[in-house]
């Protein structure tokens, strides 16, 4: 099978902590991949063997088709989570630089540098210093730096926080981009509705396992039935519905989860009178309630 | 390798825009020009000392008087013989009353013109002067005499330099002020002298009443100056007194001296000039040299790494490039960016020593253009600094890797530091003892073989130490880098608290490819 990524059985222990145990993936060509999980799972252990920053202490990372990492790291574009730039560095200087870290050759990083800048509208700060960016401008410069040489396969760690909502529609939209062209993304995040929106696959890491694993309409089958309501008014009423299995109540909006056989309809019943009900909506369990009972569920047994 | 190139020309280039950078290697020329500018310029812009002499006695002021005028005259006909024998015979050289004579002065002695200045200022010719010269010295007296004591001030550092008038001036001060030293107390006071000298009724018996009254005492030139001339003046007199030859006192006098030879490589002995005695003591400066460099620029380094850490950039090169690459090319770029600065620096000197006394127009007191063109010295200089360079940069880019802050950082320095201050401490010792067996021991032990190896260069140490310690020194920078890499590849990573020595240790024993548990 074609696979931009493929992992079979790696585990990662830090001493007695078993950061990552078995995880098997595999990632094919073209995708968005999801990577989701609470913090501490095992997402940036993973990713960073992913990238040959760690070796595994037992398993295969096949990346690109190559089983040596290694190799082809010159094919990998990398935002760790936590990122930075040099500070006294121009900006142009430094997106050109990480281009040729990744084996660019001088001319071409130069000018790619110089068209993406201008793509971005970061073309001011071409000869600017890198401490000059704003946080969000630098985030961008990050970005380019790690597209620069045109990766097959992008991974981001976490690339949408800490920024604006408008920034979070340009890296959304950078991603789309991506797979239009081809290329496959990987993407970690622990806010849900991000993947829920854009990713094809989606695997759940929970303390260095992977829990879930598929594409998303196969993640969320795992989960209930649920109801989204819209509401105005006390919101522990919920509790008094009868077939209510779970309750994810946000204050304004609340996603029940259904007990097998309710009627959405009964549950209605129930809430008339009691409640304001602005929108009332049957729909597939929410990533984020696939997630909460997951991991919940782990962390009782 | 295209990758360590690249990370150490970024290193090169970010630091070469520093401003410390170009402090860095203007440091030294600018200390190097001070040191042969600054003696020269103080010199010039000494002002004569003022002061007054309160002569009970009645006789040893004239007298000294005399002997100051010979001492300074004899100096002005040694300048105008010197400057003929050099050729520089035009008006500005050598003044137009001395321009007849100078052929005759060039071809005497030091002690031959002190008795034609003696002859002029007596009026008289002392004994022991050929009769040809005689007759020149009669014929000119007169009007050399004139030109003498009639030479304005600022002339006279043109024709008699190093002459006591452009130091010392005396003062005459008018009217009752002479007698009454409570006026000249005032006019020291307020600046107008800056010092008086009481000479008691009969200095010949004792000394008892001879005063020197300044305001400032630390500076006893005047004072030594003054009371030298005088004593040999009252001895004068006690010899006549006691009716004692000078001669037989000066001779009684005459120390038994041991004159230094310095035994040479052939087992020649040669004598000792002011030279040997500058190369002797060269290599400390040069030691002190590379232990600042080595200090300020594996410093760099440290701070380099503790900085892109805590920038969080390492990991995003740590995408491209493998940690031992990334280690490599710091080092690298680092030691590219202190070789600069070294490098400049021994260029400035060569090239400073060689030309900057000409610019300044006159000679430094000591030639230090050997020093600079001998390769045992800079050659060594250059070798040392980067193996030295290479072996505590391999210590601080561990320590650097593994800390987060500089503070934390600081903390595992002290250890480094005091390996660092070793090589101070037996600096002087070494320098009067290069071949001794302190030196020889230190030699072998490769933290301190770079500054020791070019504390002993006067020695010089044999070829065979050279090979031996050069050897050792280098196993052990392979084996720190060695070990440096298997820290830094894990260290690089870690955040929050800077593991302890033992873990470190551990670090450096596990075998590549593991990571081994680090306890929390």
């Amino acid at each position: 099978m074609n696979l931009a990524l493929d992992l079979d059985k790696v585990s990662k222990a830090f001493g007695s902590v078993r950061a990552v145990n078995a995880v098997s993936l595999e990632v094919p060509y073209g995708c968005i991949y999801g990577f989701l999980g609470p913090n501490g799972a095992g997402k940036t252990t993973t990713i960073r063997m992913i990238m040959s920053i760690l070796y595994p202490d037992s398993g295969t990372v096949t990346v690109l088709g190559n089983p040596n990492p290694e190799a082809v790291k010159d094919r990998l574009g990398y935002l760790p989570e936590e990122k930075g730039l040099y500070k006294k560095m121009k900006v142009g200087e430094l997106v050109a630089y990480f281009g040729k870290l990744k084996g660019l050759d001088g001319r071409t990083a130069n000018t790619r540098a110089v068209e993406l800048l201008a793509q971005w509208d970061l073309a001011d700060w071409l000869d600017k210093t890198c401490e000059t960016l704003s946080k969000g401008m630098g985030q961008k410069v990050q970005i380019l730096s790690t597209l620069i040489h045109q990766p097959d396969l992008v991974i981001l760690d976490e690339p949408f926080s800490g920024l604006d909502p408008v920034n979070v529609e340009i890296v959304r939209e950078l991603i789309l981009t991506l797979k239009r062209d081809g290329k496959t993304v990987l993407f970690s995040t622990h806010v849900m509705e991000q993947a829920e929106q854009i990713c094809d696959y989606l695997v759940l890491i929970n303390k260095g396992e992977a829990v879930l694993n598929g594409t998303l309409a196969e993640v969320k089958s795992r989960g209930d039935q649920g109801i989204i309501v819209d509401y105005d008014g006390d919101g522990s009423i919920f509790r008094q519905i009868r077939g209510v299995s779970r309750i994810n109540d946000a204050g304004k909006q609340a996603e029940l989860i259904l007990a097998d056989g309710t009627d959405p309809q009964a549950v209605l019943a129930q809430l008339i009178g009691k409640l304001t009900i602005r929108r009332f909506d049957t729909r597939e369990p929410s990533l984020h309630e696939v997630f909460v009972r997951t991991v919940g569920g782990t962390s009782d047994a | 390798m295209r990758r360590i190139l690249l990370m150490a020309q970024r290193e090169f280039t970010e630091n070469a825009r520093t401003k410390s950078f170009w402090i860095g290697i203007l440091l030294f020329p600018v200390m190097l020009g001070l040191f042969m500018i600054v003696p020269e310029l103080l010199e010039r812009t000494k002002s004569a000392r003022r002061y007054a002499v309160v002569d009970q006695s009645g006789w040893l002021l004239e007298a000294v008087e005399e002997q100051i005028t010979i001492t300074d005259l004899a100096g002005a006909l040694r300048t105008a013989a010197a400057r003929h024998r050099e050729g520089k015979t035009d008006t500005t050289a050598i003044a137009p009353v001395l321009q007849p004579i100078a052929g005759v002065l060039a071809g005497l002695s030091d002690p031959e013109l002190a008795a034609v200045a003696t002859a002029i200022v007596h009026e008289a010719l002392p004994a022991g002067l050929p009769d040809s010269l005689a007759a020149d010295v009669t014929h000119h007296r007169a009007a050399v005499w004139r030109w003498w004591n009639t030479l304005p001030a600022s002339s006279v550092k043109g024709f008699a330099p190093g002459s006591s008038r452009e130091r010392y001036v005396r003062v005459t001060p008018s009217g009752t002020a002479a007698a009454n030293q409570d006026s000249l107390g005032r006019m020291v006071g307020d600046g107008a002298l800056f010092a008086y000298f009481v000479i008691a009724a009969d200095p010949v018996t004792g000394d008892a009443g001879s005063r020197y009254v300044s305001k400032n005492l630390t500076d006893s030139d005047l004072r030594e100056w003054f009371g030298n001339l005088a004593s040999t003046q009252v001895q004068v007199r006690r010899m006549a007194q006691e009716a004692i030859d000078p001669a037989v006192a000066r001779w009684i006098q005459t120390p038994v001296r041991f004159e230094p030879r310095k035994l040479s490589g052939e087992g020649k002995e040669e004598t000792v000039n002011a030279n040997d005695r500058l190369r002797q003591w060269a290599p400390v400066v040069f030691v002190y040299l590379l232990w600042i460099s080595i200090f300020t620029v594996t410093q760099m380094l440290l701070t380099n790494t503790i900085e892109e850490k805590s920038n969080r950039i390492i990991e995003v090169l740590l995408s491209s490039v493998s940690p031992v690459e990334l280690m490599a090319g710091k080092i690298a770029g680092i030691a590219a960016t202190g070789l600069t600065i070294v490098g400049s620096w021994m260029l400035f000197f060569v090239l400073g020593t060689r030309y900057l006394p000409g610019l300044l127009g006159a000679g430094p007191n000591v030639d230090l253009s050997g020093l600079a063109n001998d390769p045992v010295y800079i050659g060594s200089f250059l070798m040392y600094f980067l193996l030295g360079y290479l072996l505590f940069a391999a210590l601080l880019v561990g320590i650097g890797s593994v800390c987060t802050t500089l503070k934390e950082a600081q903390n595992l320095m002290g250890p480094v530091t005091i390996i660092l201050i070793v090589p101070l401490l037996a600096m002087i010792p070494i320098g009067k003892d290069p071949n001794g067996t302190l030196a020889q021991v230190m030699s072998f032990i490769p933290p301190f073989t770079p500054f020791v190896m070019m504390n002993r260069a006067a020695g010089p140490p044999t070829g065979m130490e050279y090979l031996l310690t050069a050897v050792l020194l280098i196993v052990s920078i392979v084996a720190a880098l060695w070990a440096a890499a298997k820290v830094f590849r894990i260290g690089i990573l870690l955040t929050g608290k800077a593991p302890n020595v033992r873990e470190i240790l551990r670090w450096i024993r596990a075998p590549v490819g593991l990571v081994p548990q680090r306890r929390q």
